[in-house]
């Protein structure tokens, strides 16, 4: 018990350090919403007029008042669950802008993250098994070196091949001609413009799961029950996958947790590369305008994201594993 | 798990720099194509159809023009009208303003009021008679003055500071009588009219929906009622179609059926759109457009960058050595603004004026003693020989190092301050250290955030920027804000006088400015202003900053362009759209 109270503890502290930080840091940066947004829609060699500055702070209401009422009010609204109304998009409030574009991030997410562990385990399980072979060496070379690459230079890569060269795929946006709905023609219309995202984030994200998987992996073959089952003269098949892989997951389990922070990172340059419209870019068009509300509110989404999925994991494994919990106490 | 957490943040913080990078990196793959090219390559076929608008446009008709979307808005599906959110589906097409003046050629063209006319501090315009509202009512004077009054209730939709004190005094009340709407002003307001004919700042709304709707700034105006060309079509969340409204007041002479309005785009995406013929103009920078574009089919491809306004080198006056008028002139000397020219914008945008004038555009303005084959003197020759002399007469010593120093012998540095990602910026300032090495200073330059440079331009630490001057069609709110004592940045509002130049003779001529009416007391008083950029160099003009069009005649002829500047294309649409015709 004092094993789960001490991760939700924990849990709690670091959500209140994340919410305290995603006040501080917009507004640690210079520049004025008001200025950024005329700014962004004028251009740069454009004079911007100071009565649209006044309009403009008048309607946004930008926040004045010291920083620490400022950050009551910020806790407060909070709480309410009130995120305010978004300044690049305003009217409309910070909550209805994310939910527009939540699911093209979650779509893209889950289906990267869910081919990227299958294809990451399953490359490390078979790494492991073929060691000092020449393709184990292909592959933790390979993924050590693409594992170095940005995505977002991948992404640029890959458009200008593809997108701009050979013109298999469309350069920018989430779907074009067809009207949303559940039709054929939508859905090869959002296929073909995820289709590169989705395959810059294949390209980097399996390197942790294949070069974790095959450590892991490793060190369980070396275990004195893999050496029994081989002595049973059971088939290579059934140790590779039955007995070594099966115990080399339970770290990759947790892992997946963990690896959340990071596609969520890869995702916001990947969204940004191909003007996808998620909340990668939404995060990136909320730091070009100052907008602290959206920003606030998507950093507290990812970030809440990543601890929730930690948490369940740390609590996952204290299940799983009666060590952890023994060990703490 | 916080370190997690901390390294995506971290990513986070340099989104902003990733469309920037990317648009870098666009700029380098197009300049290993790279050859020098000039501007313009026209048809006559083009000049036919201008021909044709100003007969009153009886070209074919266009079934469809395709147009990037103007809400750069990466979120799809947020449906908004309204005409006074900070970004709209479309801000040109739907809503209508009083009166248009073409940043180009600064005409005014009459369009929901027919006419205005100043008397005292009153200003009437005079409303068009006949104009329907897409839901088949009248347009009448009430709603002119119901939406002026709605600026005055609700401060954050007046736009043209209308009913505040920037630029003029405040109104004070609106009246209808007849056709005529007079808004009075407490004092005189002569600036506000300007601002109030530009920029959409000022569009016409139906009192019988936005009487309704409350606060006019929260207001989602999702089924708009409006005066304009076009109504909307469909939207499937990322494209608008717009469809031409057959009841509008000058039907005749919009030719376009259906306009398309869909994609932001960088200029890699944009020059590739419009040779696939997927787009039929762009208003965003395309470099070297001549070799990137025109040359893939130069009877079709066009491409026309003109002046509004320059890309200006300010010294912090308040900062020694740069308050000595005599150094100014000496670094306004050593710029060798045909080098920027050719380094920023491959010699498309010519050398600018030390004026502060768009010329030869506004050659009329330049006092007598300038004016001499269209003020060609007005832009200062490169001769850092010169720039040298003056230095040396002035006491700069060169001191132990080689460098020069100030006049009390302590060593002088100077420091540039340019905006990172601002690729023509970054390339203009090598020019410019350049020419302040060749002076003997000890140069440097800094790159900063955007961001950053702001904010040194409201502190007011920082020796040299860029700053852009306005070539606007008025000379308080363009020229003459660059040199006005009142518009000194604050610590937190950016303003336009960022070297903070002041001095009583020029606030006066500037107020007077703000008054006179009559065109003959106008130009003696922007002929001071004028003065005062050529003696004083307050700022020193480098090349002139574009308003751009890079444009297809595949589809629809008739767009502006150097031989035809009748407006600029992005900023005036309603007006280009009654010139463009089918092809």
């Amino acid at each position: 018990m004092k094993y789960f109270v001490r991760k939700i503890g924990f849990f709690l502290l670091t959500l209140w350090a994340v919410v305290t930080l995603n006040f501080l840091i917009p507004r640690l940066q210079p520049g004025d919403p008001a200025e950024k947004l005329l700014r962004n829609l004028a251009g740069k060699n454009a004079q911007i007029d100071p009565s649209q500055i006044q309009a403009l702070r008048t309607m946004l209401g930008v926040p004045d008042g010291s920083l620490i009422s400022q950050y009551w009010q910020y806790l407060g609204s909070l709480v309410r669950g009130n995120f305010g109304v978004s300044y690049t998009y305003y009217p409309f409030s910070v909550i209805e802008v994310i939910s527009k574009a939540l699911p093209w991030t979650l779509v893209l997410v889950t289906i990267v993250y869910v081919i990227s562990f299958v294809v990451g385990v399953v490359l490390g399980a078979f790494a492991a098994w073929k060691r000092n072979t020449r393709f184990d060496s292909v592959v933790t070379i390979g993924s050590t070196f693409v594992g170095t690459l940005n995505p977002f230079w991948i992404a640029l890569i890959l458009l200008s091949v593809f997108a701009y060269g050979l013109g298999w795929f469309p350069s920018d946006g989430g779907y074009s001609e067809a009207t949303p709905g559940f039709t054929w023609s939508f859905a090869y219309d959002v296929i073909s413009h995820a289709a590169l995202p989705a395959v810059t984030l294949l390209i980097v994200t399996p390197i942790g799961w294949i070069l974790g998987m095959r450590n892991t992996m490793v060190l369980n073959l070396g275990d004195d029950y893999i050496r029994l089952a081989k002595a049973k003269g059971l088939p290579n098949r059934t140790v590779a996958l039955k007995y070594a892989a099966r115990n080399a997951l339970l770290p990759s389990i947790t892992g997946f947790a963990i690896a959340l922070g990071s596609v969520l990172g890869g995702a916001i340059l990947v969204e940004n590369a191909f003007d996808y419209p998620g909340l990668g870019r939404l995060m990136g068009e909320a730091v070009e305008n100052k907008d602290y509300p959206l920003l606030q509110a998507l950093m507290l989404l990812t970030t809440v994201a990543t601890l929730t999925a930690n948490l369940i994991a740390d609590l996952l494994y204290g299940v799983l594993d009666p060590r952890a919990r023994k060990v703490d106490a | 798990m916080v370190r997690t957490a901390s390294v995506s943040r971290v990513r986070h913080r340099s989104v902003g720099e990733t469309r920037r990078r990317r648009s870098a990196l666009g700029l380098l793959l197009v300049g290993a194509l790279l050859l020098s090219g000039c501007a313009g390559s026209r048809i006559a076929l083009e000049r036919k159809a201008a021909a044709q608008a100003d007969r009153g446009n009886d070209g074919a008709m266009i079934q469809q023009l395709r147009l990037p979307a103007e809400s750069d808005a990466s979120v799809n599906g947020l449906v908004n009208y309204n005409p006074y959110a900070p970004k709209q589906l479309t801000r040109s097409w739907i809503y209508e303003p009083l009166m248009i003046q073409n940043g180009s050629t600064c005409e005014i063209t009459p369009w929901l009021a027919t006419g205005y006319r100043w008397d005292a501090n009153n200003l009437t315009f005079t409303i068009r008679q006949g104009v329907k509202w897409s839901d088949g009512q009248d347009l009448t004077p009430a709603d002119v003055a119901f939406t002026l009054n709605l600026m005055k209730k609700y401060p954050a939709i007046d736009k043209a500071g209308i009913w505040n004190e920037t630029y003029g005094a405040p109104a004070t009340e609106v009246t209808v009588a007849g056709n005529d709407v007079t808004i009075h002003f407490s004092g005189p307001a002569a600036t506000k009219f300007p601002g109030m004919v530009l920029n959409n700042a000022v569009v016409i709304l139906p009192e019988h929906v936005y009487g309704k709707a409350g606060d006019p700034a929260t207001f989602v105006d999702k089924t708009p009622v409006g005066t304009g060309p076009f109504t909307v079509g469909s939207y499937n969340g990322r494209r608008l179609e717009l469809e031409r409204n057959p009841t509008y007041w000058q039907a005749d002479k919009v030719k376009v059926q259906k306009l398309v309005l869909e994609g932001t785009y960088d200029a890699q995406q944009a020059a590739s759109k419009l040779a696939a013929g997927e787009l039929d103009a762009y208003f965003g920078e395309i470099p070297n457009p001549e070799k990137t574009f025109v040359e893939k089919d130069p009877a079709n491809n066009h491409f026309w960058y003109g002046a509004a306004g320059s890309t200006v080198l300010t010294m912090n006056l308040m900062q020694k050595p740069f308050d000595d008028v005599k150094f100014r002139q000496a670094v306004s000397l050593a710029m060798d603004k045909q080098q920027m020219s050719l380094k920023a914008t491959y010699g498309i945008m010519a050398p600018a004026s030390q004026s502060g004038l768009r010329l030869p555009v506004v050659k009329d303005m330049l006092p007598a003693q300038y004016a001499a084959a269209d003020g060609a003197q007005t832009v200062l020759p490169y001769d850092p020989g010169q720039g040298n002399q003056i230095l040396d007469a002035a006491g700069y010593a060169k001191g132990a190092d080689g460098f020069r120093t100030n006049t009390d012998g302590s060593p002088l540095a100077v420091n540039f301050s340019v905006q990172a990602g601002y690729i023509d910026y970054q390339a203009t300032a090598d020019v410019v250290v350049a020419g302040l090495k060749a002076l003997g200073l000890n140069a440097s330059v800094t790159q900063s955030s955007p961001d950053a440079v702001d904010q040194q331009k409201k502190s007011g630490e920082f020796q040299i920027l860029f700053e852009y001057l306005a070539g606007g069609c008025d000379f308080v709110r363009g020229l003459g804000s660059k040199i006005d004592t009142t518009q000194i940045p604050k610590p937190d509002t950016v303003l336009s006088n960022v070297e903070r130049f002041s001095d009583p003779a020029v606030d006066k001529t500037l107020s007077d400015l703000g008054v006179v009416t009559n065109d003959g007391q106008r130009k003696a008083l922007v002929g001071k202003l004028v003065d005062v950029m050529m003696t004083q160099y307050p700022v020193t003009p480098l090349i002139y900053a574009p308003a751009r069009i890079v444009y297809s005649t595949r589809n629809a002829v008739g767009w502006p362009n150097a031989e035809d500047p009748y407006a600029f294309a992005d900023s005036d649409r309603l007006i280009v759209l009654t010139h463009l015709s089918g092809s």
